[in-house]
Order: C-alpha cells, then sequence, then structure tokens
C-alpha cells in the first residue's frame, strides 16, 4: 500500500492509476486531516510551478496524464507586462470564436401567481410555477398570470388557454379578464371567432361554442374578426365576435376582476391555514414523532417549540422571522453563512422520516443544508441539497466503513427557486430502502446500502457545524423553512401525501 | 491596443494572482489554475469595454474565475474516469468548503524569498522536478532511489516551504526556510 505521501504526489503529478484514486477517496472521507494536507500540497504545488522561469534549459517531460498547457501564466505576465500588443490582438482577434458562460435558460412565457379552489384538466400547477407555451385546461376554480411582458390576466374554470409567447394567447373556451398596463400594449387573445389586440386597458373574454364576447372596462381594445375590418370598442362598451353583432353596455360584474381573486385569494389562505392548524395538532400526538417545528412561535423568539411529546425545543441563531405558506403562517430565513437552528434528537433510530415545508431560493453552495446531525461519522445523518440540485440524504458509516449518498435525481431546477416545496426523506430498514418524496410524490427509491440504526444526535436545520476547529465548512441554505417533523418509524407514501394536501 | 485596452490588461496583471487563488478554490486540478487564468484573461479583455475599471476589480474577477473555473473543471474531470471524477469531486468540495480565503496572491510572493532559504539539495530538487520537468520516476532513476522516496522528499520540501511562508507571514519579517 502506497504512503500517503506518495498518493498525494502521484495526484499532482497527474499520476494517479484508478486503483491509487480509489485509495486516497476513502483515505480522504475517512481523515479530514489528509484533505487538508492534501490541499496544502496542491496550493504549495500550485506556486512553485509559477515561480519557473521563463526559460530554463534542460530534459522537458510531459508527464502522461498532465494536461497539456498552452502557455503558462509566466508567459501571459511578461507578455501583459511589456504591453506587448502581439499577444493581445491575438486575443482581440480571439473574441469572436471566444465562448460566453454557459448560463441557464428558460422557455417560460407567464407565471401562475395566484389561485382560488384549483382544479386542472391539464397537469396541476401552483402559484408560482412559471409557464411556458403551451395548453393550461382549468377544471374549476380562479388562476391570475401574469405575462412576462406585463399583461396580467384572470382566467375563471372551466377554461382552455393556450400561452403562445409572452404577449399572445389562445382563449378557446371559457372567462376571462384582463389587465394590460401600457408596457403590454399590443398583448394579444386570439379566440377560434377573432383576435383582440390590447391598446392599453382592462377588459373581459367570454367564449363559449356559440359565440364570443369582449367587454371593455377601460381603455380601448382592437377587435379583428374574419374577413372583417378592424373594430374599435371603447371604454364601456362590449361587443360580440358574430356578424352584423351590435354594440352593447359592458358587464364588469359578470367576469371575476383582480380585486376579487385578491379577497378570494385572502379567503382560501385563511382556510388552508386553519386546515394546516387542525390536521398539525392531530400529528403532534403520534408518539413516533421526535421533533416538530411549526414555526408558529412568537416573532421575537429565538427558541423553537418542539411540539413533539419528550421533544427538546430547538434553538434559533441568525435566522430571522418572515411569512411563510399563507399570510398567518411564520417561517424563518435563513440567509446568512451563520443562520440556523439547533435541536437535539437522542438515541439511536432504526427507521427514519424526516419532512420539511421549504423555500429554496438558490443554490448557492456545492452542499445547501437542510437537516445536518453535527460533526459525521458513526451513523449521522446528513440532508441536504446538492448545487446541481439533487436531493441528498448522506448517512455516515460506523466502525470505520465509508459513508452512502442517497441521491434523488435533479429536482430543484431554476424554476422551482422562491417557492414553498414540501420534502420528505424516508430510511426504510425493513424494505431496505431510501426514498425521497417532493410536494408528496415519490421521487426516488433508493437500495439501501447499510441498515444500521442512524445516530442524529445535536444536528442543525439550515446549516452544519462540522466541529472541526480550522476549517470549517459552508453548507448554509439560502431560503425559508416553515415546518419541519422527524419521526422514528416509516411513514406511508399516503401519510406523506397528506402533509401536502 | 488602445488606451482603454491597455489599461484593461493593467488592472488584470495586478491581480492575476488573486485570480490563480480563486481558481485554485475553485478547480483544484493539477494543471488547471494556469488555463484557467489564461482563459479569464482572454474574456476579461474581450469584454473590456462592458467593464467599469474605476472601482474594485476583484469582485468581477473573483465572478467571471469561478464561472471559467466551473466550466473547465466539468471539461477536465469529465474526460476522466469514473473513480478519478469522484476523487477529484471530494476534492473539489474540500477546498470549496474552507473558511479560510484563497492566500495565494499573499503566499507566492514570499515563496521566492523561502526558495532561496532551501538547503542546497532541496533546491535541486525542486529545480529538477518544477523547472526542469522531470517526473518523480526519472528523478529517482536519476539519482538511484526509490520513487516513494522522492515523494516523501518532495513532500518534505513542500512542507518546509509551508512553514516558511506561514513563519514570515506572522512575523511579517524575513523569511527562513
Amino acid at each position: 500500500m502506497l504512503e500517503a505521501d506518495s498518493l498525494i504526489q502521484h495526484y499532482l503529478e497527474g499520476t494517479l492509476t484508478d486503483a491509487e484514486a480509489e485509495e486516497l477517496h476513502t483515505r480522504l472521507q475517512n481523515d479530514a486531516q489528509l484533505g487538508s494536507k492534501l490541499l496544502q500540497h496542491f496550493e504549495m504545488d500550485a506556486m512553485l510551478r509559477a515561480t519557473k522561469p521563463l526559460a530554463v534549459p534542460g530534459k522537458v517531460i510531459q508527464p502522461a496524464l498532465m494536461p497539456k498547457r498552452r502557455f503558462t501564466f509566466a508567459t501571459v505576465t511578461t507578455v501583459a507586462a511589456m504591453a506587448a500588443c502581439i499577444a493581445l490582438m491575438g486575443a482581440w482577434m480571439a473574441m469572436s470564436w471566444l465562448k460566453s458562460d454557459v448560463e441557464a435558460t428558460t422557455a417560460s412565457v407567464a407565471v401562475l401567481t395566484r389561485g382560488v379552489n384549483l382544479e386542472w384538466d391539464s397537469a396541476a400547477i401552483t402559484p408560482g410555477t412559471p409557464l411556458s407555451p403551451g395548453l393550461l385546461k382549468l377544471k374549476s376554480g380562479i388562476a391570475q398570470i401574469e405575462f412576462y411582458q406585463g399583461a396580467r390576466v384572470v382566467i375563471e374554470g372551466p377554461a382552455e388557454l393556450r400561452l403562445i409567447s409572452s404577449g399572445e394567447a389562445t382563449c378557446t373556451h371559457g372567462k376571462l379578464s384582463a389587465n394590460v398596463p401600457p408596457q403590454a400594449k399590443g398583448f394579444r387573445i386570439n379566440t377560434p371567432k377573432g383576435t383582440i389586440v390590447d391598446l392599453g386597458t382592462e377588459f373581459g373574454l367570454d367564449v363559449n361554442d356559440a359565440s364570443a364576447e369582449v367587454h371593455v372596462f377601460k381603455g380601448e381594445v382592437e377587435l379583428h374578426k374574419a374577413a372583417e375590418s378592424m373594430k374599435s370598442l371603447k371604454e364601456g362598451q362590449a361587443m360580440a365576435f358574430a356578424a352584423e353583432s351590435q354594440l352593447r353596455a359592458a358587464n364588469a360584474s359578470s367576469f371575476a376582476s383582480l380585486n376579487e381573486i385578491h379577497a378570494r385569494t385572502a379567503l382560501s389562505d385563511h382556510s388552508q391555514f386553519e386546515r394546516w392548524q387542525a390536521q398539525s395538532a392531530q400529528r403532534n400526538a403520534d408518539p413516533s414523532l421526535k421533533a416538530h417545528f411549526d414555526f408558529q412561535d412568537d416573532e421575537s423568539a429565538r427558541s423553537l417549540r418542539n411540539h413533539a411529546y419528550a421533544g427538546e425545543d430547538g434553538s434559533i441563531v441568525g435566522a430571522s422571522w418572515t411569512t411563510g405558506r399563507w399570510p398567518e403562517k411564520r417561517a424563518l430565513e435563513f440567509r446568512n453563512v451563520s443562520d440556523r437552528v439547533r435541536l437535539s434528537v437522542a438515541g439511536e433510530t432504526k427507521a427514519l422520516t424526516i419532512a420539511v415545508w421549504m423555500r429554496v431560493n438558490g443554490l448557492d453552495r456545492s452542499l445547501n443544508s437542510i437537516f445536518m446531525s453535527e460533526g459525521w461519522g458513526d451513523r449521522k445523518v446528513h440532508w441536504q441539497i446538492t448545487r446541481e440540485g439533487h436531493i441528498r440524504l448522506g448517512v455516515a458509516g460506523s466502525a470505520g466503513k465509508g459513508h452512502v449518498d442517497y441521491d434523488s435525481p435533479v429536482f430543484f431546477t431554476p424554476e422551482r427557486f422562491g417557492r414553498w416545496m414540501h420534502l420528505a426523506v424516508v430510511f426504510d430498514p425493513t424494505a431496505k430502502e431510501v426514498r425521497h418524496y417532493a410536494n408528496g410524490a415519490l421521487l426516488a427509491r433508493l437500495p439501501l446500502k447499510d441498515a444500521s440504526p442512524l445516530k442524529l444526535g445535536i444536528a442543525e436545520l439550515g446549516n452544519w457545524n462540522d466541529r472541526r476547529t480550522r476549517s470549517v465548512a459552508i453548507r448554509h441554505l439560502s431560503g425559508a423553512m416553515d415546518e419541519f417533523a422527524l419521526w422514528d418509524r416509516v411513514l406511508g407514501e399516503a401519510e406523506i401525501k397528506a402533509m401536502t394536501k | 491596443m488602445n488606451i482603454a485596452e491597455t489599461h484593461a490588461a493593467q488592472v488584470f496583471l495586478a491581480h492575476h494572482d488573486f485570480v490563480k487563488g480563486v481558481a485554485l478554490k475553485y478547480a483544484p486540478w493539477p494543471g488547471l489554475m494556469e488555463d484557467i487564468t489564461q482563459q479569464v484573461f482572454l474574456e476579461f479583455m474581450a469584454k473590456e469595454s462592458k467593464w467599469d475599471l474605476s472601482s474594485d476589480a476583484r469582485p468581477l474577477l473573483a465572478t467571471m474565475t469561478r464561472h471559467i473555473a466551473m466550466r473547465l473543471w466539468r471539461e477536465r474531470t469529465r474526460q476522466q474516469p469514473e473513480v478519478v471524477q469522484k476523487l477529484a469531486d471530494h476534492i473539489r468540495l474540500l477546498a470549496e468548503e474552507r473558511e479560510t480565503p484563497p492566500r495565494y496572491e499573499d503566499e507566492v510572493r514570499v515563496l521566492r524569498s523561502c526558495l532561496q532559504k532551501l538547503p542546497q539539495k532541496s533546491r535541486e530538487l525542486v529545480e529538477l522536478y518544477y523547472y526542469d520537468d522531470v517526473g518523480t520516476p526519472q528523478i529517482a532513476e536519476q539519482i538511484q532511489m526509490k520513487a516513494d522516496t522522492v515523494c516523501r522528499a518532495l513532500s518534505r520540501v513542500r512542507e518546509k516551504l509551508r512553514e516558511c511562508i506561514q513563519q514570515s507571514m506572522n512575523q511579517g519579517g524575513h523569511a527562513h526556510a
């Protein structure tokens, strides 16, 4: 077996064999000091290479696995320091083929901002969801959609709306009202009977099998009927798309307005909050519940009440109070490196279920903490999100065994940032599985490699105390939590789904 | 090259060691630091007219370096066998999670004087390996020793240099190897 010095040297030289890479990886996992040592040697190695004089006579051997260098930075420094135009002009000429940074992109054109009693015939969507071009089939309820160009549209189910672009949609069935600010002037709604072009206004549209009617509440719209000349409709006027139809008085009361959706959303939020309160209280009676923070503590509180029987309260460090899923629901915002909630879960547990309602603002760190045992090793548990968006349950080995990471497929993409999500993970020693859930749906089912009991001990929400003194890993969460619960048993799919209702 | 372009190049040069430090943190892969620095240089110059160079360029360079480091890191490690990729990911995580900010910029200045203080044999080893690009197996052959012994010797030299840099920076005085 090679010494650590030799393994590190082979890494630096780029000559590690696969077996040596595996060996070094294992040793690094089990020895934090070796990691620090490797990084120190790596940095010193890089600095020593940078001190190389520009011209050194002698044999040049390019190690097999070392990446080929186009030229050393010492060359760049010298060339540029001399303001040698030649090299820079070369860079200039290269501009055209320089690749730009790879940026995340989105195809979305609008966002669902509010919803009341929504039931969908198309894929279910919740407020906060960015919408890409496609068909929305609302079975019942009221949905408010904001187009990226600025137009706000309220649709009442049953309705069918096809999003075409950030400034255009087609309504084939149902009622909608639109508020089009000056910035969104030119917003178009197509119907089977013709097209409406908005000139900065508020209007209502009622499309049914027999006809389509436009009611203008404010400003002016253009009506483009098939095979007819354009008609202009002013404030207070209404007209059907049918041929030879006459002008009528607009009837605002037959359309859901933005004010109405505000009022109905508030009512719906309140009733959902009350329903949650009732369910939450029921959950507290479960003897397998080891921790339950509902985050409904006083806003000046710096400790979190644990509603589980005999559970210890949590301690808030840094995190500040904010609004949760509903206006009456409180939550903690984790923003800074220091923000966290400290808690403790005593004893060993054979099975485990953890669930959280959280809003992720972004994945700033390589690993972003949800719930993490303090330190690492000896069956501790780390529940976190990787920068790439995988949800990871990491379980440390015992007696020198390596740890195992149970990763879900990528779940957190930019479209999911800023929205409340329910996550759950189950450690099931009977089925020998780890299962990840998101918003009540099974996300991943992974074979359990080591079913030994877990030891959670002191842990943190939204951060990690790794207990190393000199170098402390930064894994804080950028986001908020408004409910956290932990059971020492396996919760079934129905129970997890019920938490998301 | 016009005046603005010359100024941009000077700004970059004034910060090139800072860029290297950031590159090391986000892409701890042998040899990658120079490629990253070179790419940052090219992209910084390509968009020179966009930058406000009257203010501190470090935040801008740090962001650019981080993006480029991660891009090149992905490109480079993707070509490696899976076991090496896993190891590389682990090391990158360790580097990124270190609380200490990149110290390259300060340390590389002190390193040169520390090198002068090394014993003759150690200095020869540094020259052979780092300046003449002779690999450890070839050095072992030349000096008729085991390759592991050369690895250990290089490791000791780097540790000695680290101690010297640390001592010098703590005292704010002359370096002693």
